[in-house]
């Protein structure tokens, strides 16, 4: 009996080391440095008992409290915040996806599943999905591959390194609409210098009448604005691969790329892994103002991802019931996405680094 | 310590004095959507009216487009920080009707002491924002569309202005195109079902919508997927494909297209006036719609906004709201307003006076759209729009027909699918509505 309680505590401690590794390549390789300040600071009795109990603990185990009051406090502003921005939000828009209501609220009638019905009747919905997934996928994979490409790059550069760094960061701090705007207007076709280019190399390039144009732009779009921070990501993941292996193999005659393939890439697994999920919900949930500067889900509805009518519906049209509908859907399939990919992608991702 | 103290108090003291001030008169809030020129337009406006009298004070706070000002306010309205006045474009006209937050204007100004008569606004002004002979908001800022033209470049394709039918019409912008004199001889329009299909149905006397266009009850359908619209959309569709008409897309406004020199027409609202004058730098002239050949043509429909009074208010600032109201309605400031905007004068007397004034003479084009608007007796088909759910229905309309003139879809299959997607809608106004005008 014991013993197994004893082989379940190790096995939650090398889960939550686990965690505490991915977060700390994530961190960029810094490690957990958080617990010698807090030891200073806390009064004794808040904290772990240490070694001297016998019970073998550390990392990020090792940082728990006794006691409720201080840490329920330490997070009340999180939750606080987490409250107001996102749980009462989230209740209200489930609550509203079932009534039937005026934009000013004079009128409400509760229709069951009938904002639901319209939404799974509408071929304009299903089109908006399926154009969504391409969008998801596309910009992931864009994001992904540019910033790696960078970070590998910007990794065999010892001179100016640190400018080449704050160059690639920049875009991030460009607000999403002006980077829409930005873009469209370079690639408008009429007027746009960089659409006027492609036009010279031959292609008849129009994304206000090409929805496949259109798509590229605002997959453009939002990896632009993406990249920077999968390349923060993938720089740290980078220099946190140990020096030694990457010796060692050089010694062997491996080439640049082959070590970043060989040995780099699948010792970043875990930070890719993360960066994939962060895309995923990136681009179903924070690109509706990029969509929206950049092709306002035109042409014809062509690049009308799911979150962008989430925005459309409520706040343009204020068709409030069947916006609350659909962002309740979207919520669902961000859940299952994130769900999924921890169930069938994390498991072949090696975290003992 | 002491001169700390002293100053404190002075402080203090001027404080209560400045409030004592801005309390003597009442301050309402008027939120609008008119930016750039047009904004700087109604800060004039606002600041006369200010200027005029001592008793009130009215700040006018631009919040973006037409849409975020309305959604502001629905914001507001929900948390009970409403404005006393808001502008609202003509198509929102059910849905603030329908709040339930609204004071209707001829009320409002009947208790206040300065009743309006109806009878002063030009007819298709009334036929839109009044309710059995009862205004339900302050008509402000209503246009039309017209067509907008580069004279420099019909006079080089050898024509002397644009024929009065889109069978004339048509062979004009085709030869500009073909010879060589603008790629680009007609830009599409933002709000084309505003100026291509509703005020072509109105201009051709054709239906849109049954019960006179929704005028006669919320349970009203569209009928716009037969006869002359399906033809006027494949019009569109053969415009576009063979580039005479250009779509200007995202980042560029259309009527920069044309006032750039680029385009050659763009059927715009007249309001646009203000910034062809700031902007064109070529021989300019505008017309009348074009119409289809043998038909007689019937009166457009007007676009632009209109001034709604919101609830829970005190009864002093209502008194203000008044007071501003009668202001807008006095024959100078629709004259200066008129002739200041591109907009057309909301009353007869005002267009009277400008006419008098020989305004119309200098300024030909201005005439246009008032001409445009009054000619004739309105039909069933002319009257106005009164359509629940507008917004929604609006960009299911616009996604469907550019569906169609981008060549996704078969013309005829894009406006069976617009119109069934906009009953739908308009049946959901009608089960939220039910027994309501």
């Amino acid at each position: 009996m014991k013993k197994m309680r004893q082989n379940k505590e190790t096995e939650n401690f090398r889960v939550s080391e686990k965690r505490g590794n991915a977060l700390a390549v994530a961190a960029g390789g810094a490690g957990f440095r958080l617990r010698p300040p807090l030891r200073r600071l806390l009064p004794m009795r808040l904290l772990p008992k240490s070694a001297g109990d016998g019970r073998a603990e550390s990392g990020l185990k090792r940082a728990h409290f006794q006691e409720w009051r201080l840490p329920f406090w330490l997070l009340a502003p999180q939750l606080f915040i987490l409250l107001l921005f996102f749980f009462i939000p989230s209740i209200r828009a489930l609550i509203q996806a079932f009534q039937l209501t005026d934009p000013f609220g004079a009128t409400t009638q509760w229709v069951g599943f009938q904002n639901f019905e319209r939404l799974f009747r509408s071929n304009v919905y299903w089109s908006s999905a399926q154009v969504t997934l391409i969008f998801t996928l596309a910009q992931n994979l864009l994001t992904l591959s540019v910033a790696l490409l960078l970070a590998f790059a910007s990794n065999h550069i010892l001179r100016g390194r640190g400018a080449y760094r704050t160059v690639l960061l920049l875009p991030y701090a460009i607000a999403p609409a002006i980077a829409g705007i930005m873009l469209a207007f370079l690639f408008n076709p009429r007027v746009g210098p960089v659409a006027h280019m492609l036009q010279g190399i031959g292609l008849d390039w129009d994304p206000n009448r090409n929805s496949w144009h259109a798509l590229a732009l605002i997959v453009m779009a939002a990896s632009w604005k993406h990249i920077c921070y999968n390349y923060i990501f993938l720089v740290a993941a980078l220099l946190s691969v140990p020096q030694s292996i990457l010796e060692s193999a050089y010694l062997d005659g491996a080439g640049p790329i082959q070590r970043f393939l060989r040995i780099s890439l699948p010792m970043i697994a875990p930070t890719l892994f993360f960066l994939i999920v962060i895309n995923f919900v990136y681009g179903l949930f924070e690109t509706f103002a990029i969509v929206d500067a950049t092709t306002r889900g035109g042409p014809a509805g062509a690049t009308s991802i799911l979150v962008y009518k989430v925005y459309q519906d409520g706040f343009v049209t204020l068709d409030l019931g069947s916006s609350a509908a659909q962002s309740v859907v979207l919520m669902a399939l961000a859940l299952f996405l994130t769900f999924a990919q921890f169930r069938f992608v994390e498991r072949r991702v090696n975290y003992s680094v | 310590m002491r001169p700390f103290y002293g100053a404190l108090a002075g402080a203090g003291a001027l404080l209560l004095a400045g409030m004592s001030t801005v309390q003597a008169a009442t301050e309402i809030e008027f939120w609008h959507a008119m930016s750039g020129a047009l904004g700087e337009r109604v800060d004039e406006l606002v600041k006369k009216f200010n200027d005029s009298q001592k008793d009130y004070v009215v700040k006018a706070i631009g919040k973006g487009t037409y849409d975020e000002v309305l959604n502001g306010t629905i914001a507001a309205y929900r948390a009970k920080r409403q404005p006393e006045i808001v502008q609202s474009n003509e198509r929102s006209f059910l849905t603030m009707v329908n709040s339930g937050a609204i004071v209707s204007t001829t009320e409002l100004m009947a208790q206040q002491g300065h009743p309006v008569e109806v009878s002063k606004f030009i007819a298709p002004v009334v036929s839109y924002y009044a309710i059995d002979g009862k205004l339900q908001a302050m008509p402000f800022n209503s246009s039309t569309p017209i067509l907008f033209y580069n004279r420099d470049h019909f006079k080089a394709a050898g024509f002397d202005k644009p024929g009065a039918t889109w069978q004339e019409l048509e062979p004009q912008l085709d030869a500009i195109k073909a010879k060589g004199v603008s790629k680009c001889a007609m830009v599409l329009p933002g709000d084309y079902e505003w100026s291509f299909l509703e005020n072509y149905s109105a201009v051709n006397d054709i239906p849109y919508a049954t019960k006179r266009n929704g005028m006669d009850g919320l349970d009203t359908n569209f009928v716009f997927n037969k006869g002359k619209l399906v033809g006027q959309v494949e019009r569109m569709k053969r415009l576009v494909s063979s580039g005479v008409m250009q779509l200007a897309g995202q980042g560029i406004i259309p009527i920069q297209l044309f006032t750039s020199g680029e385009c050659s027409t763009i059927i715009a609202s007249t309001a646009s006036h203000a910034a062809v004058v700031a902007a064109a730098k070529f021989d300019w002239s505008a017309a009348e719609l074009p119409y289809e050949q043998g038909v007689t043509p019937r009166n457009s429909v007007i676009g632009g906004a209109a001034l709604w009074t919101l609830k829970g208010h005190t009864p002093e600032k209502y008194k203000a709201v008044a007071a501003f109201y009668d202001f807008l309605a006095k024959t100078d400031t629709q004259v200066w307003w008129h002739q200041a905007t591109g907009y057309v004068p909301v009353t007869t007397a005002a267009y009277d006076a400008a006419k008098a004034q020989g305004y119309y003479q200098k300024n030909p084009t201005r005439e246009i759209a008032v001409v445009q608007l009054m000619r004739g007796t309105p039909s069933d088909n002319s009257l106005g729009f009164r359509i629940g759910n507008s917004n929604q229905i609006n960009v299911a309309i616009m996604e469907e027909v550019s569906a169609a003139f981008l060549g996704k879809k078969p013309v005829q299959q894009a406006l069976d699918d617009a119109v069934s997607r906009g009953n739908e809608a308009l049946r959901r106004y009608e089960q939220l509505n039910a027994g309501k005008k």
